[in-house]
């Protein structure tokens, strides 16, 4: 990859979403074409300054991003769908920054939209064997390395609980939000059991909805005080030898990384934008199961590995906290709306830098990072700064 | 297993011979050492690119390193086994780790670090009444 200095400097000029939720009356590509419309509204832009379009989806099917922008309309411009797990989102906004970044674009559109099918994500990311064997259960993969970190670090079914309490606490101010009713600890430690140690509280819902960017060069810019910098937009689509159950991966015994997937995104990412996890004001972490945001605020080099369960406590991640950690309440309030998900996280980050956030709005948040995880595997870093 | 009854694996090479002879087919590089759970077609190792893997029958018993119970029925419908059912990791000796359907014993038994067998066992049972066999692991509780 090239260092910042040998690339264009790549603004967020406008963002759009639709609230997450369940549209059983709207097709996929009316809820990325209402996203489409808002973030260029937002960037004070006409569609023809657009050169180029991205856009992520998991399950809308070929051509599916077209459809989105035929609503907007035709104008001759590429169209490229971004399939990639749960980070297709992410993955179509780094597409976006990249296309700017290099010169090659002075205007680019990233969208992630979702309509998701009925009942548990049917993902394809494994081999037959594996899905004749019943080992393509999303809470199911989560739950065996829940029991790893808890027998690593001695964490309890009560400390992952909290991070959904803490979510749903956050998800309640935030009116996109798919849950916006707060849950008690009780509540989710006494919700049925889907894969053991994790309850169904524990598990993100599913949402359809989208959200879009207009990302230009700071000249195409309208309104220079709005705008929020991409500081770093990063990729890493698996390291050799580490285990991610999400798509039948296992341990090498023989020969494990030196490094995980998450940790080398994040490093890579941190280089890139010149700035450590201390500088994070806001945080978009992945929470589509609550436990996988302990690890996760760890790998990111947010604390020590297993301290993420006592800060969680202290309140450190709290919208007020030192670091805020899924202040739109995460992918357990918002939804998980596969190809949007990465989206949403940027959507909020975005809304935080500007100091438009509301009731959830974290104290002078200048820099913010999302994490996007998924099968494939992939791990997807993007630090925005205003 | 009962008498008389039709049988068929799940998929051809994913273990050899039977009962106590049992042994899962896997594939070792003869440069770098790795070995890998199936068995892989190409000779070309994900490793170290070296094209040099050979069949490798593996060792029959191995530790359970993490497990789950699951309780909900997986999308798809590719999974035609009971629910619940118990899953998770054996690591064996020859040095691969293994994901595996748990059998032979109460799911709260389960345990990590306990000692676990290889068993050949039906996963279900076609329409016409053919068991479909799969290799499981046996927790020795």
């Amino acid at each position: 990859m090239k260092p910042p200095g040998e690339t264009r400097e790549v603004v967020v000029a406008g963002i759009g979403a639709t609230r997450w939720g369940y549209y059983p009356d709207r097709e996929s590509y009316e809820l990325a074409a209402e996203a489409i419309i808002d973030a260029l509204k937002d960037a004070e832009m006409e569609w023809r300054e657009v050169e180029t379009a991205f856009c992520g989806s998991v399950y809308q099917g070929t051509g599916s991003g077209h459809q989105a922008v035929r609503e907007v309309g035709l104008t001759g411009i590429p169209v490229v769908n971004v399939e990639n797990a749960c980070s297709s989102g992410s993955s179509a906004f780094r597409l976006a920054y990249q296309a700017v970044a290099s010169g090659l674009h002075d205007v680019a559109l990233a969208v992630g939209f979702e309509k998701m099918p009925k009942g548990p994500i049917p993902s394809t990311a494994f081999r037959p064997t594996e899905l004749q064997m019943g080992f393509n259960v999303q809470p199911a993969n989560y739950a065996l390395e829940t029991l790893l970190y808890m027998e690593k670090y001695g964490a309890t079914e009560e400390d992952f609980s909290l991070i959904t309490v803490k979510n749903r606490k956050n998800g309640a101010l935030n009116p996109h939000a798919r849950f916006q009713k707060p849950v008690t600890l009780e509540e989710v430690m006494n919700s049925r059991a889907v894969a053991g140690p994790l309850r169904l509280l524990h598990c993100c819902p599913l949402a359809d909805g989208a959200a879009g960017f207009i990302l230009c060069t700071r000249k195409k810019l309208r309104s220079k005080s709005r705008a929020v910098t991409v500081a770093a937009s990063v990729l890493t689509s698996g390291v050799y030898g580490e285990a991610v159950y999400q798509c039948g991966m296992v341990d090498s015994v023989k020969f494990p990384p030196a490094e995980g997937m998450v940790e080398m995104s994040a490093r890579k990412a941190y280089q890139f934008a010149g700035c450590g996890p201390e500088d994070m004001d806001v945080i978009q972490v992945y929470d589509s199961m609550a436990p996988g945001e302990l690890w996760d605020i760890e790998k990111l080099g947010f604390c020590k590995e297993g301290e993420a369960p006592r800060l969680l406590r202290e309140g450190v991640f709290d919208i007020n906290g030192k670091i805020p950690a899924n202040t739109d309440g995460g992918l357990i309030s918002r939804g998980h709306p596969l190809g949007a998900t990465g989206c949403g996280q940027i959507y909020e980050v975005v809304l935080q830098l500007r100091g438009e956030a509301g009731p959830r709005q974290a104290k002078e948040a200048k820099t913010g990072l999302c994490h996007t995880m998924g099968a494939g595997p992939n791990s997807s870093i993007i630090i925005l700064k205003k | 297993m009962e008498c008389g009854k039709k049988t068929v694996p799940l998929r051809e090479e994913l273990w050899t011979a039977s009962g106590d002879q049992a042994g899962l087919i896997g594939s070792g590089c003869t440069l770098c050492g790795e070995i890998f759970f199936p068995k892989k077609k190409s000779a070309f190792c994900p490793h170290c690119q070296h094209e040099g893997l050979q069949d490798a029958t593996l060792g029959s018993r191995g530790r359970i390193t993490t497990f789950t119970m699951v309780h909900q029925q997986p999308a798809g419908g590719f999974y035609k086994g009971p629910v619940p059912y118990a899953y998770g990791v054996v690591q064996l000796p020859d040095g691969v780790n293994v994901e595996t359907l748990f059998t032979g014993c109460r799911p709260d038994e389960i345990r990590t670090g306990l000692e676990a067998r290889l068993a050949i066992e039906k996963l279900y049972e076609e329409d016409d009444g053919t068991e479909v066999l799969t290799y499981k692991f046996v927790p020795t509780v």
